[in-house]
């Protein structure tokens, strides 16, 4: 440890000597890193797997069931309400769930101001499906429809001042509902439940619905509908269960390879008797996407975020060759001393410790600017592109990665020119 | 101790060759203080670079305490530098931000001594060379016969078996260079053994043997007797 110390002392020495390419040599790699760092956050985030004990066990069914003749379609991304209850007639999911949002408005009473709230409507096993976590009451007991609704912690706190707002009376539309459970924190990030229409870079919903109370409220998406017959999409209450009224998305929980394909089979089979009874004229054409790949079939993956992705990695391929070319000039600068000590008896490998050393220090001030850089990049990335906000957080891994990646940066710049320095003909230099 | 056979060192460009040394045979006893001369280029400071393992060589075979320092790994070269071996240069060769005690240290340092016997080891070689009120002096703010004075107790300090002098007055004026060359017969005294490179006749009689160089090999003054000079 105290030879260790003494090599640090030694590189603060070296720093010293040369101070302005030092601070230059940092400042470059900062600057590289930095930018490097904020786009690699979006990208991982946006990358990242919010379920990754069972996002390969969620799939994402798909039906061509239109009522027309088409070749070559692929099948809509939403469902509709009789398609649903078609497709959860199997039991070979252990969870399954229809869901669709809506815009409305909540208060608490008639008094109050009412409060624009982001309406999940959905069926119960949702909960259970994307791991959402309750921090009191519990989730409806069945699909029926009921005059309840669930609320996020932020709303409950919006509303009540508090979080346990279980049993309290709303009005949602001037229509009266009982909350019977609050939700704990949550963001699923990216919200892959809801990727059609890059709906998954959007925060967390503010309320949950049941689905058949949502169609007798007649509450229409706020996303994606599609109507292959004449069906009045307005007229969701009387109508939206019968009609060609696409707006479900659908999920299925297929615990394993056997239950998926089983799955696949009910779809086929589904598709074959749909157009036996003459309800689709069109060639059976099913999918069922894993969660892991739902935003790559929607093609919802940001190109933006891909593009600065290569830039900012060609930029910092650019800022490492230049950091190591003033590395280079430093450490030829200091050849004389790397002789000198070899010469005094310091072996390659004292000397690689010394560059361990350099290493260490180089890394510690590259860190510190790289961090602070990527902090202002990401704060620069958020007001370019507020859509992608929800995604500029640093976790530990990310952190850690990040922290790994200036490291070898660090170590990078610094290995070649001590190498080179250390490797020269001792006499030559401890004569010049 | 020293002993070298048929050693040779060719230096190659893409266009010449040129044989620095050849065919050298030479046998250094412990405890000797040679002077090795010869014009310049004649190969004097190769052959010096050569014994403190800075250079290798082509040809023949360089013993050291009978061991053959040909393919020994870098380690074991550096140990070798680091136990074995002091080195005094013409420019002295002082890392010029460093304390005259952290310059002293840095062969101890790369021998793993602790703290306390680098002490002591340091503070005896600064007794010996007169310097151990500036020790906390930088090179730069001592004389050129100061500094070579700390170049010397660098090389002392890890008690080497032999010390190579590269012109180690070279850079000096007469009465510092005196100075030096009493300190090093005082080191010679003591049992070390001691190869100096000079182009001065004063300080080659002063040494015990005369080694000439030219042309890279050995001339007859291998044989060099002092008291034979004396008479003449």
């Amino acid at each position: 440890m105290e030879q260790f110390i003494y090599y640090l002392k030694v590189s603060f020495v070296s720093i010293k000597r040369a101070p302005l390419p030092y601070a230059l040599t940092i400042f470059i790699l900062s600057v590289g890193l930095g930018i490097f760092f904020a786009n690699a956050t979006f990208y991982y985030q946006l990358n990242s797997d919010p379920l990754p004990h069972k996002s390969s066990k969620l799939f994402f069914p798909m039906m061509l069931l239109a009522p027309y003749e088409c070749t070559d379609c692929k099948p809509p991304a939403v469902l509709s309400y009789s398609n649903i209850e078609k497709l959860s007639q199997s039991d070979i999911p252990s969870a399954k769930t229809a869901m669709y949002s809506a815009d409305g408005y909540l208060r608490k009473n008639a008094e109050q101001t009412p409060m624009p709230v982001n309406i999940r409507i959905t069926q119960r096993d949702f909960f259970s499906m994307f791991d959402v976590p309750l921090l009191h009451g519990s989730v409806w007991p069945d699909n029926s429809a009921r005059l309840e609704i669930i609320l996020s912690k932020a709303t409950a706190e919006k509303l009540f001042g508090r979080t346990d707002a279980v049993g309290e009376k709303l009005l949602l539309d001037d229509r009266h509902l009982t909350v019977t459970a609050v939700l704990d924190d949550w963001q699923m990030l990216p919200r892959l439940y809801d990727a059609n229409n890059r709906n998954h870079l959007s925060p967390a919903d503010d309320i949950y619905l049941p689905l058949e109370t949502g169609y007798d409220m007649n509450y229409l998406s706020n996303t994606q509908s599609q109507t292959f017959d004449d069906t009045d999409y307005r007229k969701l209450s009387t109508q939206g269960r019968t009609g060609a009224l696409n707006q479900l998305q659908y999920w299925v929980q297929l615990d394993t390879p056997t239950a998926q394909q089983a799955y696949k089979q009910f779809m086929a089979n589904l598709a074959q008797d749909e157009k036996v009874a003459g309800r689709h004229p069109s060639e059976p054409n099913n999918q069922l996407v894993a969660m892991r790949n739902i935003v790559n079939y929607f093609g919802g993956e940001s190109s933006d975020i891909k593009a600065f992705a290569l830039v900012t990695l060609l930029f910092l391929l650019v800022c490492l060759f230049n950091a190591s070319h003033l590395s280079l000039n430093r450490y030829l600068g200091n050849q004389y001393e790397f002789s000198l000590r070899r010469a005094l008896g310091a072996s390659r490998g004292q000397l690689q410790l010394q560059m361990l050393a350099d290493v260490l220090l180089m890394a510690v001030f590259t860190i510190a600017g790289a961090l602070l850089t990527g902090y202002a990049g990401i704060k620069l990335m958020n007001h370019l592109l507020p859509r992608n906000s929800l995604f500029s957080s640093w976790d530990l891994p990310l952190l850690l990665s990040l922290l790994a990646v200036a490291f070898i940066c660090s170590y990078l710049v610094t290995l070649y020119p001590s190498l080179r320095a250390s490797f020269g003909t001792l006499n030559q230099q401890l004569k010049e | 101790m020293i002993t070298l056979t048929n050693l040779s060192k060719i230096f190659r460009t893409e266009l010449i060759e040129t044989h620095a040394l050849r065919d050298i045979n030479l046998q250094v006893n412990e405890g000797e203080f040679a002077a090795l001369t010869g014009p310049s280029g004649s190969g004097k400071s190769t052959l010096l670079n050569i014994l403190g393992t800075l250079e290798n060589f082509d040809a023949g075979d360089y013993l050291l305490d009978g061991i053959s320092v040909k393919g020994l790994s870098d380690a074991a070269l550096s140990k070798l530098r680091n136990e074995k071996i002091g080195f005094i240069f013409q420019s002295f060769n002082l890392i010029k931000d460093f304390s005259i005690y952290d310059n002293i240290e840095l062969p101890l340092r790369y021998r793993g001594l602790k703290a306390s016997e680098r002490k002591q080891r340091i503070e005896h070689a600064l007794e010996l060379v007169g310097l151990h009120a500036r020790r906390d002096y930088l090179p730069g703010q001592l004389s050129g016969g100061q500094q070579q004075r700390v170049a010397i107790a660098r090389a002392i300090a890890g008690q080497p078996r032999i010390l190579l002098a590269d012109e180690p007055t070279g850079n000096l004026d007469s009465l510092m260079a005196r100075q030096v060359m009493e300190l090093l017969e005082q080191i010679n005294q003591q049992g070390c053994t001691i190869l100096m490179v000079t182009h001065d006749p004063d300080q080659a009689r002063r040494a015990g043997r005369h080694i000439q160089i030219i042309d890279g090999q050995l001339s007859d003054a291998v044989l060099y007797d002092p008291l034979a000079a004396q008479s003449a």
